[in-house]
């Protein structure tokens, strides 16, 4: 039985996937909230959320602006501080998986989320790093979920505020960080990483779209595999948690 | 000791140029009335410093009072950006040195502690260690482990000449709790030289002492108290009352340009003579008591 959706409860669906039970989750902004709930709420009753400020598994009954939010605080097991969450979790190696959202990527997962232009120059300043590039630094991995578009997956970005692979092949680990990006998730297409040159590649392409779609779509050529997949479709179920549970107001999936 | 005064004589006792460290996040627990009156007794030159850039700092930034702004990035959450920071930044008028939310952290633990400095494992192979490097100079470093030899980056302590904290609740010597999660407020306070606490509410000591370890800031660091209601409006306090969200919207709206920030200064800053001025003007208590925060949702 078909079932209609939108690019972001694909998304957000994709990204809850990529999420297992037992795990620790640093959640940044936006989709990666709403993914990390659903998969919460279905296969991960067991994994501990965290928001940088301080705050450790909530459980929010309305939709909030931001972290900065009391509602996303709403039924926390802690409320603590920076320290305690990036430094003594994250910095120490206790975060599984860091969940991020971005303005711009490279095809090494290295991530924007400061200015647009040219530093040096004229640009448009954006937001910054917060926690991002923290957590792209100190958890054993990260999801970058954005928009599928030329000018967000970007051969050169304007600013590395997170680092991801960062010239690729062993720069990474070269200078002393561990981990690194293990998935991309956009509403096209969902990548991983070829493991020697830490390249992004195509995994599997979400229904509806054809390869062309997603390739005339980025500002790079990712490597694409002989044969790839589509993208499992949201289940009745994940979409009725999304649409009723998690985001009835949407707010993150307009 | 007490300590309670009024804000006006709190803020008079900072003079231009000082580096004061401020307990906003993003939309939340704000030094707004703070930020308000600083901008009335036209202080000027100020170093501002927090972990994730709020609307405290963007307003301070917005009427000139800011030079440096030493930050982990920012925004006002789904509401908007930074605009009165992110202006400086391009316009090159404001100094601003980015680091991480961890990296300002780690430099608040350092200074609390007396410690020389602190290796973070973040910042590495970024461009913001690169822009730290040339805004600050000497700001970040990098040392070998003597233990085992590794690199790491080493940030310098920060050392505000005062933290100027919101708090929910304090008594006459500055004891206070924070409610809700405390972000980088308790390092901040003791990384500072004083601290300003401004409380929704001044209790007696003896309720303070039944419940001492909520207690988030020792009054031995605390310089001054403030009782003022709402004085993070439009921004939330945990507990007390909701962010105004028509307010902030109008604040967005009014920092896209230079032109309708002066005006929103004329009528809330400048055309107030003081907190209780601003709070007529902002709707009274009509539309105060309709951000009050229920006490189960905190909000």
């Amino acid at each position: 039985m078909p079932t209609e959706y939108t690019h972001s409860e694909l998304m957000a669906v994709s990204g809850a996937r990529e999420l297992q039970d037992g795990q620790v989750v640093a959640v940044g902004l936006g989709l990666p909230v709403v993914a990390s709930f659903l998969a919460k709420q279905t296969h991960a009753p067991n994994m501990t959320m965290l928001f940088e400020l301080g705050v450790i598994d909530p459980e929010p009954v309305d939709c909030g602006v931001g972290l900065a939010d009391p509602r996303v605080w709403y039924r926390a097991r802690v409320l603590s501080s920076f320290v305690d969450i990036l430094g003594s979790i994250l910095h120490k190696g206790r975060v599984d998986v860091g969940f991020l959202g971005g303005l711009e990527v490279d095809r090494f997962g290295n991530l924007n989320t400061t200015l647009v232009g040219d530093p040096k120059g004229k640009f448009r300043h954006m937001i910054g790093s917060g926690g991002a590039n923290d957590i792209a630094s100190c958890a054993q991995k990260t999801i970058i979920i954005m928009r599928h578009e030329a000018r967000k997956l970007r051969q050169a970005i304007s600013f590395v505020t997170s680092p991801g692979y960062l010239t690729g092949g062993e720069s990474r680990a070269a200078v002393g960080l561990r981990g690194g990006p293990s998935r991309v998730i956009t509403d096209k297409a969902i990548f991983d990483f070829e493991p020697e040159s830490k390249e992004m590649r195509l995994l599997s392409i979400h229904p509806g779209n054809t390869l062309d779609d997603v390739l005339s779509t980025m500002g790079f050529a990712p490597r694409v595999p002989a044969n790839v997949p589509f993208t499992e479709p949201p289940t009745a179920e994940q979409l009725r948690l999304i649409r009723e549970v998690i985001d009835p107001n949407r707010m993150y999936m307009g | 000791m007490s300590k309670l005064t009024t804000l006006a004589e709190a803020v008079a006792s900072i003079p231009s140029g000082s580096h004061v460290a401020l307990s906003g996040f993003a939309i939340t627990r704000c030094a707004m009335a703070f930020a308000r009156e600083a901008i009335r007794q036209g202080l000027k030159g100020l170093t501002i410093s927090q972990c994730v850039g709020a609307m405290d700092a963007d307003l301070l930034v917005g009427a000139g009072a800011v030079d440096r702004l030493i930050y982990g990035g920012g925004s006002l959450d789904r509401f908007g950006r930074l605009a009165c920071v992110n202006r400086g930044i391009e316009s090159g008028a404001l100094r601003a040195e980015e680091y991480s939310s961890l990296s300002i952290a780690f430099r608040y633990l350092a200074g609390s502690l007396g410690l020389p400095f602190m290796p973070i494992r973040s910042l590495r192979g970024s461009d913001l260690m690169q822009w730290i490097q040339e805004r600050t100079g000497s700001d970040l470093a990098s040392v070998v482990d003597p233990f085992t030899g590794e690199t790491w980056p080493v940030l310098k302590p920060l050392l505000p000449d005062v933290a100027v904290v919101q708090v929910q609740t304090a008594d006459a010597d500055g004891n206070a709790w924070i409610a809700g999660p405390k972000w980088d407020n308790t390092e901040q306070v003791r990384a500072s030289r004083r601290a300003i606490v401004i409380a929704e509410h001044v209790v007696t000591g003896d309720v303070i002492r039944r419940y001492p370890e909520q207690t988030a800031i020792p009054g031995l660091m605390v310089s001054h108290v403030v009782e003022l209601p709402f004085a993070s409006h439009p921004t939330s306090m945990y507990q007390v009352y909701d962010y105004d969200g028509s307010h902030i919207e109008a604040y967005v709206e009014a920092t896209s340009s230079p032109e309708n920030l002066k005006a929103y200064l004329d009528r809330y800053v400048y055309g107030v003579k003081d907190h209780w001025g601003y709070l007529e003007r902002v709707g009274g208590l009509e539309r105060l008591s309709s951000l009050r925060a229920d006490p189960d949702r905190g909000y």
